[in-house]
């Protein structure tokens, strides 16, 4: 019993991952109506600028705000990119923009980063936060969690308190109706870029050293953003954040099984399936009537 | 005394060249109809002074200031806006919320509410819900509150009843009567002439008509002929 536990709770620093890159996922679909592939890829870009600095000897703290702040221009970029090119394609077209984009990134990365090679990712946040009955939960489970909290509390607030979310709500629905009233669409769209590349290299900062810390691996953790993302239909951050959580740790608990455990990784992609059969089932009941 | 003024203006649709050389003015105090039948280019002149697409020559300019290659944001806030056909209310936005979209710093919700009392009661009910009158009062007021020096309107009218029309073009008249400039694109060309001061009428692209309302709607014949050529 105290090993499930253990494996739970082992689970939470992903989960809490995992549920703020999902939380960020939601943000820019419902704020610029981007089903964003490049998401993790955008905070690996930055990680990777971290891990470039602290192996060249710099020290740790600046070169951490060097990575958020790296993290955040290629954010903006790819957000450029988007609202230049994009703003009026509709979602299937920019989803698959993003797709190309994260090929493209990774591509870049896994030759910049030299593939499969190495690398010293340090420890941000060593050590454990508290003991959860018996188990001891890490300083990085507790941190990746909190981030995710605050990121939903902050968003929730944001867009329903202030002038500037009020733009951002009415520019995910129409944002040419939303320019067309003064409203400073391309702007926005990019500081929604920017706020998610900021918050998502922070928190792979974080979980690097518990991954194998290359390019391809942390940039695919938008699978299992994404699918927390769909456990909140793209909608609901809490639930999102919910699904997030829950995601980590149900993959926890399989490591502890061995008939289950090699298989893991495919967890994210069972969720995903699940919640899009689940959500058309209305469909396939008007069908099959 | 504000002014939008439009010269040899030309625009394309995917390479296609929809309006060719129109020129077109709108005063202070004064309502510009822009007539046409369907397929004429009166929408895609809006969208061409507004910026919703490029121009590909001419002029626009607002108080003399030349706003052509500006985006569509920066032609709003230099006092040129536009209120799209279809209603592009923000659905999931309560009327209020609405209307807060586009309030100027030195403007208050009053203004629309004044003009358009039916939306008061409206206020914290999501606009999506709301009828097709009251959206159409609603992207009108909306509008309003964005300080505008020139508004321009696409296609009011349009699916609505013939009670709710009159009303909204009464709204507008008394809103040029308060020294607004007033662009105002309509299928309905003798309620339009009844209310506005300069008429234009377009066909294939081209403006072929320039002068007074009042000329128009005592010659519906030669109206016909405008839109209908020959």
């Amino acid at each position: 019993m105290n090993e499930l536990l253990t494996s739970a709770v082992a689970g939470l620093t992903a989960g809490g991952t995992y549920a703020l890159l999902g939380v960020c996922a939601v943000f820019t679909y419902r704020l610029v109506a981007v089903v964003n592939f490049t998401g993790a890829a955008i905070g690996t870009a930055g990680t990777f600028v971290l891990i470039a600095l602290y192996e060249a000897g710099f020290p740790l703290w600046p070169s951490v705000l060097a990575g958020v702040v790296a993290g955040t221009i290629v954010g903006v970029l790819v957000g450029l990119v988007m609202t230049t090119w994009f703003s009026e394609a509709n979602a299937s077209t920019k989803a698959a923009v993003t797709v190309a984009l994260l090929v493209g990134m990774i591509a870049i990365g896994l030759r910049l980063t030299g593939g499969q090679h190495p690398h010293v990712m340090p420890d941000l946040f060593p050590g454990s936060a508290f003991r959860l009955a018996g188990v001891e939960v890490t300083i990085a489970s507790a941190l990746t969690i909190g981030l995710a909290v605050l990121f939903t509390v902050l968003a929730d607030r944001f867009l329903n308190a202030t002038r500037t979310g009020l733009h951002l709500r009415a520019l995910s629905e129409r944002p040419m109706a939303a320019e067309l009233l003064g409203v400073r669409v391309q702007l926005l769209s990019v500081l929604v870029w920017a706020v998610t590349g900021t918050f998502t290299t922070f928190a792979l900062m974080i979980i690097a050293p518990q991954r194998s810390p290359n390019f391809m691996t942390l940039s695919l953790l938008v699978v299992p953003a994404l699918a927390a993302a769909l456990v909140g239909l793209f909608r609901s951050f809490w639930i999102t954040l919910a699904g997030g959580i829950m995601l980590g740790v149900v993959e926890g608990l399989a490591s502890s099984f061995d008939g289950v455990s090699q298989y893991r990784g495919a967890i994210p992609f069972v969720v995903v399936v699940a919640v899009l059969l689940w959500s058309q089932r209305e469909a396939r009941w008007d069908d099959a009537r | 005394m504000s002014s939008l003024v439009v010269s040899s203006l030309s625009v394309s649709r995917g390479g296609l060249p929809i309006i060719t050389e129109a020129s077109l003015s709108a005063a202070s105090g004064e309502i510009s109809v822009i007539l046409g039948a369907n397929g004429a280019g009166k929408t895609t002149l809006l969208e061409g002074l507004s910026g919703v697409i490029p121009v590909e020559g001419g002029m626009i300019a607002i108080d003399g200031a030349e706003i052509q290659s500006a985006r569509p944001g920066v032609r709003a806030r230099a006092g040129l806006l536009h209120v799209e056909q279809g209603r592009t209310v923000f659905r999931q936005l309560s009327t209020e919320d609405n209307l807060r979209v586009g309030l100027h710093a030195d403007e208050r919700l009053e203004t629309a509410y004044a003009l358009f009392p039916e939306l008061v009661q409206r206020k914290a009910v999501r606009a999506g819900l709301l009828s097709g009158g009251e959206q159409q009062m609603l992207v009108i007021a909306r509008a309003l509150l964005g300080r505008p020096k020139v508004l321009m309107i696409d296609e009011m009218s349009a699916g609505l009843a013939p009670v709710v029309v009159t009303r909204l073009m009464t709204a507008v008249r008394k809103l040029a009567d308060k020294g607004l400039a007033v662009v105002l694109v309509e299928q309905f060309a003798a309620l339009a002439l009844a209310i506005g001061n300069r008429a234009y009428v377009m066909r294939r692209g081209r403006v072929v008509y320039d002068g007074d309302c009042s000329t128009l709607r005592r010659a519906p014949d030669e109206l016909h002929r405008l839109y209908l050529g020959g």
